[in-house]
């Protein structure tokens, strides 16, 4: 078998990186579906808001089991931090969503 | 015939007599475990032996398994950057856990595993608290600047317990997602199933009626295979990107 030639094997290194990025960009590209953005939205909504409530809920338990009386005040607080908990998870995930369609356009247009 | 669409999630155990007892409470081994059992079997046996022949020009199975392999390490490399792949064994096994759950669960007459709240709330307990500790370890006790966000101290006495409620709300928005989307896909299926069985008992022209829910199962079924897939993927990315904040605080601000 004949050395391979380094100036051949660089070549073949440089095509095969160039190929991997661009696999790494296109992996990256198909934005979520309507449905799926609507569906992210509702789950996290629901989850802050239940999570709250039932932090709170805990909470109220805990104290009782200390001797405080707070039912029902700490789980009717935490609920409404778990709304706006809620809204900020909505509006995490519309920033990502947001972030992954613009770097899928701008891929498209350099036409890479 | 039961036309309950609902029944098809009902967890009963397979052994009348229970498997051990933890505290009180007794342990069966239900339908569900069985259908665990078999899916990190399965999965686990064919990754290791489809890559086991090893061939330079891989067989069929052997690109399944490398293919799967390649797919999640670059999820990985793109959410979390190199320092993420640290990460890659516990992902990919969750990855491969929920995918074959889901596909197992496409089988007529199994069980779908991930249809059930606590097998996915469990799985998103394991991810959030693997999260935590990472976040500790890599960052000490400067991880709980995760939840201080720049804003004026007179905001952050009321935005702090937000940003930990938020934290720990995401194993519930995590695993509502998964076990909404096979609940709901599965619940589908079954009422048009008994659509072509209500039709087809009806007698007369209705009989022949019964072929167009036929048509829309088969199209569902195509549906569910993707959306099988998608929730996978979604349960492994967003993982990543939990991992992501808990290895480089605040970089996406």
């Amino acid at each position: 078998m004949a050395a391979p030639d380094p100036d051949r094997l660089t070549e073949l290194g440089r095509k095969l990186d160039a190929i991997q990025t661009r696999q790494a960009a296109g992996a990256r590209r198909a934005p979520p579906s309507q449905s799926n953005i609507a569906f992210r939205f509702a789950t996290e909504l629901f989850a802050g808001v239940v999570g709250g409530g039932g932090i709170g809920w805990g909470l109220d338990w805990l104290c009782g089991r200390f001797g405080f009386h707070t039912r029902p005040v700490l789980m009717l607080v935490f609920f409404v931090l778990g709304m706006a908990a809620g809204i900020r998870n909505v509006m995490r995930a519309a920033k990502e969503i947001n972030a992954e369609i613009a770097n899928g356009r701008s891929d498209k247009e350099t036409g890479s | 015939m039961n036309l309950n669409p609902m029944e098809q999630f009902a967890v009963k155990p397979l052994v009348a007599e229970p498997v051990l007892h933890i505290g009180a409470h007794p342990i069966y081994f239900t339908n569900q475990s069985l259908l665990m059992v078999i899916v990190a079997v399965a999965s686990a046996l064919f990754l290791t032996l489809a890559v086991k022949p090893n061939r330079l020009v891989p067989t069929r199975s052997q690109s399944m398994a490398e293919v799967s392999y390649e797919f999640v390490a670059n999820m990985i490399h793109s959410a979390t950057g190199e320092d993420g792949l640290k990460f890659f064994p516990f992902v990919f096994t969750l990855f491969m856990f929920v995918l074959c759950s889901n596909f197992f669960g496409m089988v007529p007459g199994s069980f779908t595993v991930t249809s059930q709240i606590a097998v996915t709330l469990a799985l998103a307990c394991l991810v959030i608290l693997l999260v935590i500790v990472t976040g500790f370890i890599k960052h000490g006790i400067g991880f709980l600047k995760l939840f201080v966000p720049h804003a004026p101290w007179y905001l952050l006495i009321l935005l702090i317990p937000i940003e930990v409620i938020s934290f720990l709300t995401r194993p519930i928005s995590l695993s509502v997602r998964l076990f909404a989307n096979m609940l709901a896909g599965h619940t589908m299926l079954a009422v048009f199933g008994g659509f072509v069985v209500a039709l087809g008992s009806a007698g007369g022209a209705l009989k022949i009626l019964s072929v167009a829910p036929m048509l829309l199962i088969v199209a569902i079924m195509l549906l569910e295979l993707l959306v099988a897939f998608l929730q996978a993927y979604v349960f492994a990315i967003l993982t990543c990107i939990y991992l992501n904040e808990a290895l480089h605080l605040h970089d996406h601000h």
